[in-house]
């Protein structure tokens, strides 16, 4: 599994998530891994397997919010939006990823 | 706010089904749409879509999980999944149900003891108001009372709703072909009211069949009234003889009804006009009470002693000296089998921990070979928390299932103990009712939490963690040093165990062979029944009871014949206080002393040696009284004479008067062979009561002669009966049953204690042995001795056991201190059990060890080395 480029590592999907519905206030399952995958440049493909589970988890933590609702194609459709608690969890995220990201690339550069 | 989300959805698991069911549709939907988009027919758009989502019930459940971890749907499932993955293993699923059981089974039975003898209310109504009311003397060990004083102190007290008394006595029933003997019980008035039993039939006393020349009245219990009077439904017109007397039935008690003891089968009104009631110096009632209701102990305490310290100013010469104690009714009753009981049950805990911790190894050791499992469920998203929830769900599993055979385990040995102690309070009272299974079911769970917690968060976490970085390997030792130390707890346990049981073992080997000081073999011992009546003519009772002694020593077989009061060897304390009438200072004039009245012929009979003076002689009634005493009486209180033969003792109590000391005889354990002497007086009186103890000394063996010894008495009193015959050793043997029981059954404990450890020893070697197969076979290719090995990891297993053993030593020190009373003749740091249970514990712990030791070296090194 872990030789699959386009896997998106565990952890990261919930910064992802929440960065999605940051810039789309309103949106389903389907919409968001296809949102990711269109930003990322069809890098990043999210596994239908954890991405249910996720949102329920963040649900749950009080991130996020749904409700029921009817896309243009006229299905029914739950949809997720972003809570005050949830905007507060992006910045720490992207906080803790961005950290991340620097100390990994200083190893990368002078280890 | 989340967790009462949470709540809900796990009250409306089927509406989060369908929410579950309908977002996944829709996603499916729209996936299908977008392959159809990029060419797909419409079959394989939607095969794709499900293919790529997979198995779409799965991810409902899965999805679920997440929210409803607590959920009873969630448990079902994980149980489900359990049952399955046990049936897999069924090795590990033997083994560990087996262990269950045996420690929940074991603590079942001791708890289902301890919660009837101890826990439950005798069975009268309100039992735990009942108490006994004694009387207390200063340095004396009586606690009747006298029936005039029970009356006062009924008239008197403000705390009781009744006070009354009793006595019992063991007479003949003469209506049949053969006399048979009955125990029966004289009653005071006020019965009714303390024991808040009604009769099943009839009615009880009335005032005047509590008095002398009243209408005769007798109450039968059931069993009588089934045996003996084949459950006549008119029982009330029928009547029994005592002697030569019919009395009439007025009823029928409850079969429920034991009281004073189970043997009662009669009891009679006893007149409160009668001429040896109104003494207040003859003490023969047992006084038993019922408190008011929200009377405390302390308070009726305080009451009754306010009103005996009143009647000791009215009557100072009687009742001056007197104080009142009063007891709840269940203590007297269960006596000293309560320190037993908890002693078992503090074995049985801790042969439970024990089960509990090698369960836990066990479960440490399949957590690692599923560890691959675990790692697959967290790698597919399933929480740490919903893993560890599905390994306790697999331990309660596993813990139901062996409470449930442990509850067998448990009937079976209730009814062995029943059999085995049919002699102690209160056995028959046990029995399996709700309160059993709930403990049972209780335990379970608790057994399945102290068993499960570590090795299920140990199995998560390590999974965790090695899914990052796949060095499984590493984690094993960590993991074994935990195993380790559950091997060291069960060892020390089992060492705490070995020596309390060793210890009790050891005492009653030393009980054996301790030197009485009388002879116990070769001696018959039986009752006469006889009816206090006869105490109104000493003479003729002293004629009857001397002629038996004649008539008995003339049989062949027999070679010399003795009564007493109380068999000798068997426990028993019976104190009277005697003045010396020669002390010169009055500090010296008060002697307590341990007090045997009997028959001129007890010491020849018993063996037991002279010292100095002589043995009394039998007189006629009337005569002046012949005392002897043993050295340890004439040590403690007569050292000072030269001589104590021709002193005189008094005493005013039960056999009251003066009498010469003619004698000295040797220390012996009369009063119990596991207390050492104490000081002794013996009154030489054949028949202080109707119904003393015959002792028959015979050249052969003692049963032998039970028939003959019942005929001769058949052909000289036709009216009486012969009970309680038996060889003395034997009675003394039964004096002593509970405590060999209780040494057996913790003997058993330990011992189960230790081939579990051994168990839990040999799995954990195992284990290590088999995480070091590779090591082992490559040092052996690289040319180590196969010795060295095996000594290696005996010397590992030896490390733990010999700091287990340690540990378990100290903490028998501290167990030590629930035997205390229970040794006899060693301390509780005794060498030998201590060296004993030490060498034991490292003999087969070796043993246990030395199988997967001797295994490791026998690695064929070439193909470990091509496995890897």
């Amino acid at each position: 599994m872990a030789s699959q480029k386009n896997d998106i590592l565990q952890g990261t999907l919930v910064l992802l998530i929440l960065r999605t519905l940051a810039s789309n206030r309103r949106l389903h399952g389907y919409g968001i891994t296809t949102h990711i995958q269109r930003v990322s440049a069809d890098l990043l493909r999210v596994e239908e397997g954890s991405l249910y589970p996720a949102l329920h988890r963040m649900e749950q933590h009080g991130w996020l919010r749904s409700e029921w609702g009817v896309t243009e194609k006229n299905r029914e459709a739950r949809f997720y939006s972003l809570t005050p608690q949830g905007r507060k969890q992006l910045a720490h995220e992207e906080e803790s990823w961005a950290r991340l990201t620097a100390g990994v690339a200083r190893v990368l550069r002078h280890a | 706010m989340a967790w009462l989300r949470r709540l809900w959805t796990t009250i409306r698991p089927r509406r989060m089904q369908r929410d579950i069911e309908r977002e996944v549709s829709f996603h499916l939907a729209e996936r299908a749409d977008q392959l159809r988009a990029e060419g797909l027919s419409e079959e394989d758009a939607r095969r794709e879509a499900r293919r790529k989502f997979g198995n779409v019930i799965v991810q409902a459940e899965r999805t679920r999980d997440v929210n409803v971890a607590l959920s009873f749907d969630a448990f079902l499932r994980d149980a489900r999944y359990a049952i399955r993955s046990l049936a897999r293993t069924p090795g590990f699923t033997i083994t560990v149900l087996v262990t269950l059981a045996l420690g929940i089974g074991a603590n079942t039975a001791v708890f289902s003891a301890v919660d009837a003898v101890l826990l439950q209310p005798l069975p009268f109504p309100e039992g735990d108001r009942l108490v006994r009311v004694r009387q207390i003397r200063e340095r004396s060990a009586e606690s009747n009372v006298a029936p005039v004083r029970l009356e006062d102190w009924q008239r008197l007290n403000a705390a009781f709703d009744a006070i009354t008394g009793y006595y019992m006595e063991d007479v003949s029933e003469t209506s049949g072909e053969m006399p048979e003997r009955v125990r029966r019980a004289w009653v005071a008035r006020r019965f009714r009211e303390v024991w808040g039993v009604d009769p099943a039939i009839g009615r009880v006393f009335t005032a005047a069949e509590y008095t002398v020349g009243g209408p005769l009245a007798v109450l039968v219990s059931e069993r009588y009234w089934r045996i003996r009077l084949g459950a006549d439904p008119n029982v009330l017109a029928r009547s029994i003889r005592i002697g030569a007397v019919s009395i009439p039935i007025i009823g029928v008690m409850p079969a429920s009804f034991h009281f004073p003891d189970p043997e009662v089968d009669l009891w009679f009104p006893s007149p409160v006009d009668f001429k040896f009631a109104q003494s207040r110096k003859l003490t023969w009632f047992f006084g038993i009470g019922r408190l008011k209701r929200g009377v405390t102990l302390d308070q009726a305490r305080a009451n009754l002693d306010a009103v005996q310290k009143e009647l000791g100013r009215q009557y100072p010469e009687t009742d001056g000296q007197l104080r009142v104690d009063i007891v709840p009714l269940k203590d007297t009753t269960v006596g000293s089998i309560r320190n037993s009981l908890w002693l078992l049950f503090a074995g049985v805990s801790v042969l439970l921990l024990i089960t509990c911790t090698n369960v836990a190894g066990l479960l440490l050791a399949r957590g690692t070979h599923r560890h691959q499992e675990i790692s697959v469920r967290l790698a597919l998203g399933a929480s740490n928390v919903a893993v560890v929830a599905q390994m306790l769900v697999e331990t309660l599993i596993l813990s139901i299932a062996g409470a449930a055979l442990g509850l067998i385990l448990a009937a079976g040995a209730v009814a062995a103990l029943r059999l085995a102690a049919a002699d102690l309070p209160r056995i028959n009272e046990i029995a399996f009712q709700w309160r059993i299974l709930a403990y049972t079911l209780v335990t379970a769970v608790v057994v399945s939490l102290l068993c499960g917690v570590v090795p299920a968060i140990r199995a998560a976490r390590a999974s965790t963690a090695s899914a990052l970085n796949e060095a499984g390997r590493t984690q094993a030792s960590g993991r074994s040093s935990l195993q380790w130390l559950f091997v060291g707890a069960q060892v020390a346990l089992s060492v705490m165990l070995l020596a309390a049981a060793g210890l009790l073992v050891r005492s009653l080997h030393e009980l054996s062979r301790v030197d009485l000081g009388f002879d116990p073999t070769h001696v018959l011992t039986f009752r006469v029944s006889g009816s206090y009546a006869e105490t109104g003519d000493y003479t003729r009772l002293l004629g009857r009871v001397d002629g038996t002694i004649d008539e008995l020593r003339a049989l062949p077989g027999v070679e010399s014949v003795a009564t007493t009061t109380f068999l000798p060897g068997v426990p028993m304390e019976f104190e009277q206080t005697f003045a010396l009438v020669e002390a010169r200072t009055d500090a010296d004039r008060r002697l307590a002393a341990e007090s045997r009245i009997v028959s001129a012929e007890y010491f020849g009979t018993m063996k037991m040696s002279l010292v100095e003076g002589e043995i009394c002689r039998r007189q006629p009634f009337g005569a002046p009284t012949q005392l002897l005493v043993n050295q340890a009486f004439r040590a403690r209180y007569l050292s000072e004479w030269p001589s104590p033969i021709g002193l005189h003792l008094a005493r005013d109590s039960f056999m009251a008067g003066t009498g010469t000391i003619t004698g000295i005889v040797a220390n012996a354990r009369d009063q119990g062979i596991d207390r050492s002497p104490a000081p002794i007086v013996y009154t030489c009186f054949s028949a202080p009561n109707p119904t003393p103890a015959f002792l028959v000394r015979t050249r052969g063996e003692p049963e032998d002669l039970a028939h003959t010894v019942r005929m001769k008495l058949k052909e000289l009193e036709p009216l009486r009966s012969v009970y309680d015959i038996a060889p003395l050793e034997d009675r003394i043997g039964g004096a002593f049953a509970q405590n060999r029981l209780r040494t057996v059954v913790l003997a058993f404990f330990a011992v189960t204690a230790l081939v579990l450890a051994s168990v839990g020893l040999y799995g954990t070697l195992s284990y290590v042995v088999s995480l070091r197969r590779r090591e082992a076979g490559l040092r052996l290719a690289l040319g180590a001795v196969r010795a060295t090995l095996v000594r290696q990891f005996l010397v590992q297993a030896w490390r733990v056991v010999v700091l287990a053993i340690a540990a378990g030593l100290a903490l028998s020190f501290l167990f030590a201190r629930l035997l205390g009373g229970m040794l006899y003749g060693v301390s509780p740091a005794d060498p030998v059990v201590l060296l004993t249970v030490m060498v034991t514990v490292l003999v087969v712990a070796t043993a246990a060890a030395l199988i997967p030791a001797t295994r490791a070296a026998l690695v064929e090194p070439m193909q470990v080395l091509r496995e890897g």
